[in-house]
């Protein structure tokens, strides 16, 4: 069986969490860690834009100042997700290029990175599917994002699971003009993204979502995951790219 | 000339925002935004580059951005380059 570091769920800040994703790539490329799966929370609660997205369009700024939400560009494209410190977690997977779980389709990679997820929700009693191209969802209702990017000879697979959602205060920091949050609104949403605790319809604690996790990739894609931390250097470049990337005006509003 | 801005919901697909400048029937400039995905992403700005200039034509546009996808062994999924001359030219017609 392969094994996989494991490095279990930590707490970080917006910018520390897409830092040291990426700082375990670069680490990667030279070949000083392995195939690594990470779990993690963002305190505070932030919300990450896709790579692609323009921050004064998809995020009420002024709203996450006053509330204390940070702001993120992710190096990964895909949308806007505001990732609340106690309704989900994050998962992220860093493996080298040419790895069996990334294969050059990368819809098809997604499937197999995602299966993860899949099982992890069946653990917990919910049926799941992947959809391409980057979501799991149930009954037809997303309940998981994934994004992918492939640089620096490896490939970073990184993704929410949803706990729980409140979707009004999703429409306040994503921007949504107000006259627009109409009920009607409310319910396309709900009819489009669940959480976990929706479905089940009780409470699910962040340590059951996260021994679900830990068991549902171990399971689904046949890995040892062995109890790990970020290397010296991995966290000396993960503070770099923190303080020179990830918390810039420069990066954060580049487009 | 103007700053134009669409947002265009590609069927099935992902959400496309173009911020484009044009200049009689030429682009000028241009920024493409959305939740696509594109490998590598750096391949964004050789995209923007290479229909600056271009006329507003959907099968020029299209077949400018496939050249660059082409010569950078790029791939774009979410979207397609149909859909980004599409966008443009919507945010003229518009």
């Amino acid at each position: 069986m392969e094994e996989f570091r494991f490095i279990d769920l930590e707490v970080h800040t917006a910018f520390e969490n897409m830092a040291i994703d990426e700082a375990i790539m670069l680490t990667m490329k030279d070949g000083k860690v392995g195939p690594t799966l990470r779990l993690y929370r963002w305190s505070p609660s932030a919300v990450s834009i896709g790579t692609f997205q323009g921050m004064m369009d998809e995020v009420d700024t002024d709203f996450c100042k006053a509330q204390n939400i940070d702001i993120i560009r992710r190096i990964t494209g895909g949308g806007a997700v505001y990732h609340d410190y106690d309704g989900e977690i994050t998962y992220s997977i860093i493996i080298p290029k040419g790895h069996q779980f990334a294969p050059d389709d990368i819809i098809e990679s997604y499937k197999i990175i995602c299966k993860g997820l899949v099982t992890t929700l069946d653990h917990l009693g919910i049926d799941s599917e992947f959809k391409p191209i980057n979501d799991v969802v149930t009954r037809g209702v997303k309940i998981s994002g994934n994004a992918q990017t492939r640089r620096n000879s490896c490939i970073l697979q990184h993704g929410t699971i949803l706990l729980d959602l409140d979707v009004n205060l999703m429409f306040q920091v994503l921007k949504v003009p107000i006259e627009k949050i109409s009920d009607k609104m409310i319910a396309d949403v709900k009819q489009r993204v669940t959480s976990i605790r929706e479905v089940l319809g009780r409470e699910v604690s962040i340590e059951e979502l996260r021994q679900a996790l830990q068991e549902g990739f171990s399971e689904a894609l046949g890995i040892n995951l062995i109890p790990g931390h970020l290397i010296e250097e991995e966290q000396a470049l993960a503070k770099q790219l923190a303080k020179e990337r990830y918390s810039t005006h420069e990066w954060n509003f580049k487009r | 000339m103007t700053l134009k801005t669409i947002d265009y919901k590609i069927p099935e697909g992902k959400m496309l925002k173009i911020k484009v400048k044009f200049e009689g029937q030429v682009i000028e400039s241009l920024h493409i935004l959305g939740d696509f995905f594109l490998h590598p992403e750096s391949t964004i700005e050789e995209i923007e580059n290479g229909i600056t200039g271009c006329e507003v034509n959907i099968e020029l546009i299209s077949s400018e951005i496939q050249k660059v996808l082409d010569t950078s062994n790029a791939v774009l999924i979410g979207a397609s380059p149909v859909d980004i001359a599409k966008a443009i030219v919507r945010a003229f017609n518009n």
